[in-house]
């Protein structure tokens, strides 16, 4: 479904993805893993238009999109998540989700048509599959930290995308709302068949998700497997054991 | 369209569309009890109210501070004044062309200012509208340089201040209704996600540069009607319509009555126009009030008159209704 080839970009002297090849099976859960700095998050930049690469080719669903801008990537059907929470806050989280569905169904350009009603039970059916639907008259500034996660995914999933890149969705959250989440985005993956990217920093968090892991540093994937693999591996945890002191 | 007329109605139910109503009668009986001295000075308001909503399209609604706006508002007032003076086409047609102009213009300037942001983007709104200042001022033969242009014809319709005056209230709300409309659209939503979040925008497939150019030609054609209205109201055309003063004026406004509510700028107007109006007629230091003011707002109501009452003053009321319940 989406490929990387040979992807590279430096930013001055620090080379933050150095040559990377990846591939990404359709339906895949995966997860990229790796400490903070890796480059997980600038891989997906570049993916979805935000940062152009040096070199290298981004290939999806056999259409070559590398150097497209994010609205036309967005369009042809990947949809992400930020890793600092990126909604639209004096909206309310209603109007969070509706707005998304708007460009997904390309009538973000009506002017002459109230907004208010339209769309109403497709944004309800996405409030109701991220558990926002009794806030969804709150601003969505005012939202908590989680429940603004929550959002986050709830934007990504409405512009119907076919592949989905989550960064670090549970960033910051007790480990409680940490396994409510995870345990959410599978099931929606699942039930709406879409092809998965996780970020995460850390290891455990991703083992319950994915179906393969790769895992970054430096720039490069040093190692490519199930998570069981992963965590046998030896030079896997060596970076870990090495980098996560906290 | 059924749908906005059913929406019409449901919100005419509501209280905040009472008071509204009762305004606009109340703004039509108006000429039968106060001097033309007022209604002159209510007309001038309107008109400001208007070019504030046009800006605030832009500002409030999609997050790009223009300070530029009276560059566009002055070449609609320019377009109807010269076509009025110098053709015999009919009144109406003037009165298209002066917006239909100032759009053209919106688009041409929007489309260099919307490849920057925020400082950089005021900053090219700002040139433009002094190379707009420029033109109008230099090009003598045909703009009448800063003796202006004058003594055009005005329709017969028009020659009283009363008659002149419902001539502008009723644009004004015509077109006050046309932004309405498109504020609360889908495309005026995308404009609000803009304004929150421009990166998140472009991520959910939205063409943000694209949509900011929209509302800089939409707003330029509202700015234009406003300043072919001036022109008609006024009689007279002047460089300084385009000067940056008269773009700070409209900021002003939008700010003072409220830029995150539709209607902001129709208060702002009205109390800017009627405290600048009272305060130069006193003293010479209108510019030192203007810069109190500004201070004001901005350390202390920074979503304006509006929104102190909205924020402070609702809420108490809502209060009050909820315990009756
Ligand atoms: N826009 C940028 N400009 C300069 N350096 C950047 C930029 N984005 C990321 N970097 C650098 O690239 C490296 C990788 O960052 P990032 O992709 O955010 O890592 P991760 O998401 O894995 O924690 C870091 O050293 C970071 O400082
Ligand atoms: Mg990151």
């Amino acid at each position: 479904m989406i490929e990387v080839e040979g992807l590279t970009k430096s930013f001055g002297g620090l080379t933050a993805i150095d040559n990377v090849y990846l591939k990404f099976k359709k339906r895949e859960l995966s997860s990229i893993i790796g400490p903070n700095g890796a480059g997980k998050t600038t891989l997906f930049n570049l993916i979805t238009g935000h940062l152009s690469p040096d070199q290298g080719k981004i290939i999806f669903n056999g259409r070559d999109i590398t150097n497209l801008p994010p609205h036309e990537i967005s369009r042809v059907g990947i949809g992400r998540s930020f890793q600092r929470q990126n909604i639209f806050p004096r909206l309310s989280t209603f109007e969070n989700i509706q707005i998304a569905l708007f460009s997904a169904k390309h009538i973000n350009g009506k002017l002459f048509s109230q907004a208010k009603n339209m769309l109403r039970d497709e944004t309800d059916e996405i409030l109701e599959s991220v558990g926002l639907t009794d806030k969804k008259l709150m601003q969505a500034g005012y939202l908590a930290y989680g429940d603004q996660k929550r959002l986050e995914i709830g934007i990504a999933l409405a512009i119907e995308p076919q592949l989905l890149l989550l960064d670090e969705p549970t960033a910051g959250m007790s480990p409680r709302e940490t396994i409510e989440i995870t345990k959410l985005i599978k099931k929606l993956v699942k039930k709406r068949g879409l092809t998965l990217i996780f970020i995460e920093h850390d290891m455990d968090i991703v083992f319950g998700i994915s179906e393969k892991v790769k895992v970054m540093h430096q720039g490069r994937i040093i190692f490519e497997g199930t998570p069981k693999q992963v965590k046998a591996n030896a030079e896997v945890q060596k970076i870990y054991l090495g980098k996560d002191k906290k | 369209m059924r749908e906005i007329i059913q929406e019409f109605f449901k919100k005419t139910l509501t209280l905040r569309l009472f008071w509204l109503s009762t305004a606009v009668i109340l703004l039509f009986i108006l000429p039968l009890f106060i001097s033309t001295a007022y209604i002159s000075l209510i007309s001038e308001m309107l008109i400001m109210a208007l070019a504030g909503c046009a800006l605030n399209l832009m500002m409030g609604y999609t997050g790009m501070v223009s300070f530029g706006p009276a560059g566009l508002y002055a070449v609609g007032a320019y377009t109807t004044a010269l076509l009025l003076k110098k053709t015999g086409i009919p009144f109406a047609a003037t009165m298209v062309a002066g917006p239909i102009m100032a759009g053209l213009v919106g688009a041409v300037v929007g489309w260099f200012c919307v490849r920057r942001t925020a400082v950089y983007f005021a900053l090219l709104t700002l040139a433009f509208a002094q190379i707009i200042w420029t033109i109008f001022f230099e090009w003598y033969d045909f703009t009448g340089g800063d003796d202006g242009t004058v003594g055009f014809r005005k329709p017969e319709l028009l020659l009283s201040i009363n008659s002149s005056y419902y001539f502008i209230l009723l644009i004004v709300i015509i077109c006050l209704i046309l932004l309405w409309i498109i504020v609360n659209s889908p495309f005026g939503k995308t404009l609000q996600a803009i304004r929150e979040n421009p990166v998140r925008t472009e991520f959910i497939g939205v063409n943000v540069k694209r949509y900011q150019l929209y509302a800089f030609i939409i707003s330029s054609l509202f700015l234009g009607a406003a300043g072919s209205l001036f022109a008609v109201f006024s009689g007279s055309v002047f460089p300084d319509y385009a000067h940056w003063i008269k773009s700070t004026d409209m900021i002003v406004i939008c700010l003072l009555g409220g830029m995150y509510n539709f209607l902001g700028p129709v208060i702002g107007s009205a109390v800017y126009i009627f405290l600048s109006k009272l305060i130069s007629g006193y003293t010479m230091y209108w510019m030192l009030f203007l810069g109190i003011i500004v201070v004001f707002l901005v350390l202390f109501m920074r979503n304006g008159i509006a929104g102190f009452i909205s924020h402070k003053i609702a809420p108490l009321i809502q209060e009050n209704k909820e315990t009756e319940k």
